[in-house]
């Protein structure tokens, strides 16, 4: 090896050693900025703001961006449309949007896959299960939540049983979970099939993902429990960098890595479990949100910001689409978002196989 | 000249009964065994002896079955993970290597144990990465991916990454593994350097002997899981070590050019 006489030692003007990071202090705290993903994350904001403002405006009556703004503000013959109709709805598309976008980071990075998500390994199947069961036993609507969260969660608990031990490796984890959900989905069927054709419609549209009829509470529920978790995400965006490694390397540095795989995973449980007992099943931003994320900041495991971000984007285009597109019928979003899966699953397909 | 802080403490590892095994297999059955800190220790021995594993159990990769590791006198398993990170560097044997990432920032990981998430990066973390990539001579390579690097780059990468992380000791498992001739003896000369200046304590898992022999202060041979010789190559290595441990058949000899021992097998049949 060459001493550093060839190679002169370089004063670096960079505050962090690797191209393209920047260290950002305030005082005693101090975190690494990829300049890529805030710019990404800039661009994703401007964009979901201008999806929000045309969702916004579209519908039975159409509103013109500027008014929407004058309405949002509470002036103008549009603030009942705009704030009490069409403002609640998509306000909780843009959370769920968002909170998905999140678990799905979360469990690719910890698993390393880009399949990993909340709707392949049976965290939406289970809450499904759940909620079907509430309605055909007639209960409330009140009970939906929060037993779609418990039937998230304790599926969750079933996959993790199944490739925990084994620190969540790979394909065991995916595999895992795929056999879980689809056990789910059939045994939600059955259910459905037995029940009320009134209560096994309404499963239907909730399996399906809807954000018809919701609104301001069901994001409170939702963004409460998120808020609180913030600083874990923080951690966990960190956290996200070591389970990139290799597994033997990043214990070399200090890192309890299975104790640390579940730890990112339950959060991201709890979060998409979250999410779907508030809007049903919304499928497939979990999935691509991350990956499209990913690749717009080209990081080398999904950025967690820029992932909620995408999710929201993506959640907020598809709803607008969904409640648009064959009005005056309304589509739950989580069948637009379904149809969009299938391509993007065969793109990545293709991209992997030409690498 | 490279250069690289000189005064730091010799690191002694130890075992006491120690017991690892992979499932019902039992690789290592009760060994006492005592590393001489501050050296460049090489472990040799055939396939399966267990020296991989012994490796892995001082590393704290592997938790014993029964029996302790001993770092300076207290036990190693006992302590917490990341204080002892900021001790021991690990380079475990052909790691994977993450997509998309530059040299400089898979190197920058490697200061994880001094970071919070609260407190991601220091001066010192610079500090400490700079030195590293100026030790490996990566310095012109800091912005390519590793992915787009040859095996010995990427060798010298995964070793940078083990030297930010500033430790005393530095275990490797057969770090010349799929390296040609040249890129082996740049990482060797690249350890011994980092022993003699540096004064880290440096363990490493070898296949090659001749290798062991010539860079080792301190050789241990092992077999079935039992340590059979261990001391300095020239009191180790003779022909009755290589006809028992290895089941070669040879002649040791003298290295012309360092004097250390080297083995010549018999002719082919």
């Amino acid at each position: 090896m060459k001493t550093s006489a060839a190679v002169p030692f370089r004063p670096s003007a960079r505050s962090h050693p690797a191209a393209g990071r920047t260290v950002v202090r305030a005082g005693p705290l101090a975190f690494v900025v990829r300049r890529r993903a805030a710019a990404a994350g800039l661009l994703l904001i401007v964009l979901t703001a201008a999806a929000t403002l045309v969702s916004l405006g579209v519908g039975s009556t159409f509103i013109a961006p500027l008014d929407v703004v004058r309405a949002l503000a509470g002036d103008g013959p549009s603030t009942v449309v705009v704030q009490d109709l069409r403002l609640p709805r998509i306000v909780l598309g843009l959370a769920v949007g968002a909170v998905l976008g999140l678990s799905g980071a979360l469990l690719q990075a910890v698993s390393r896959n880009p399949l990993a998500s909340p709707d392949v390994v049976g965290v939406s199947q289970g809450a499904g299960l759940a909620a079907t069961l509430v309605m055909s036993a007639g209960l409330g609507s009140a009970w939906l939540g929060p037993f779609a969260l418990l039937g998230g969660l304790a599926a969750a608990a079933a996959v993790f049983a199944v490739s925990g031990r084994h620190g969540l490796a790979a394909h065991r984890f995916v595999l895992g979970g795929v056999a879980v959900a689809l056990a789910l989905k059939a045994l939600t069927e059955v259910f459905i099939v037995g029940a009320d054709p009134i209560e096994g419609q309404r499963a239907r549209i909730w399996l399906a993902g809807s954000l018809a009829g919701l609104g301001h509470r069901e994001t409170l529920t939702l963004l409460v429990p998120v808020l609180l978790l913030a600083p874990v995400l923080v951690w966990a965006g960190r956290a996200m960098d070591t389970t990139a490694l290799d597994d033997d390397v990043a214990r070399g540095l200090g890192v309890r890595v299975v104790r640390r795989r579940l730890a990112l995973a339950g959060v991201a449980v709890v979060l998409a479990a979250l999410a779907t007992s508030q809007a049903g099943a919304v499928d497939f931003v979990a999935l691509a949100a991350p990956q499209l994320a990913r690749r717009l900041v080209r990081a080398e495991r999904p950025p967690l910001a820029c992932a909620a971000l995408t999710g929201a984007l993506l959640t907020v285009v598809a709803d607008l689409i969904a409640r648009t597109a064959f009005a005056p019928v309304q589509l739950p979003v989580g069948v637009l978002t379904a149809a969009l899966g299938g391509p993007y699953l065969l793109w990545l397909l293709v991209r992997r196989r030409n690498r | 000249m490279t250069t690289d802080a000189a005064d730091r403490p010799p690191v002694r590892l130890a075992t006491r009964g120690l017991t690892v095994g992979y499932g019902d297999r039992t690789v290592i059955d009760g060994l006492d065994l005592e590393l001489p800190g501050g050296a460049f220790t090489v472990i040799v021995g055939p396939n399966a002896c267990g020296k991989s594993t012994l490796l892995r159990t001082l590393a704290r990769l592997l938790a014993p079955r029964s029996g302790t590791v001993l770092i300076d006198g207290a036990e190693l398993h006992a302590q917490p993970t990341r204080e002892l990170a900021r001790r021991l560097g690990v380079l475990p044997q052909s790691p994977v290597t993450p997509e998309g990432l530059t040299v400089a920032d898979l190197v920058a990981r490697g200061r994880q144990p001094y970071q919070r998430w609260f407190r991601q990066w220091s001066g010192e973390d610079s500090a400490a990465v700079e030195r590293a990539l100026r030790l490996t001579g990566l310095g012109d390579l800091r912005d390519r991916p590793v992915d787009a690097l040859s095996g010995g780059q990427r060798q010298r990468v995964w070793i940078a990454l083990t030297l930010a992380q500033d430790t005393d000791a530095l275990l490797l498992d057969e770090p010349t593994t799929f390296l040609d001739l040249a890129h082996q003896v740049e990482v060797l000369d690249l350890l011994r350097r980092l022993n003699r200046d540096g004064g880290r304590t440096v363990l490493a898992v070898l296949h090659d002997l001749n290798q062991a022999c010539r860079y080792a202060d301190h050789l241990v041979v092992m077999k079935d899981g039992r340590v059979t010789a261990q001391g300095p190559p020239d009191e180790v290595m003779d022909a009755a070590c290589l006809a028992g441990v290895f089941g070669l058949g040879g002649v040791v000899v003298p290295c012309p050019v360092t004097g250390a021992p080297m083995i010549v097998p018999d002719a082919p049949a």
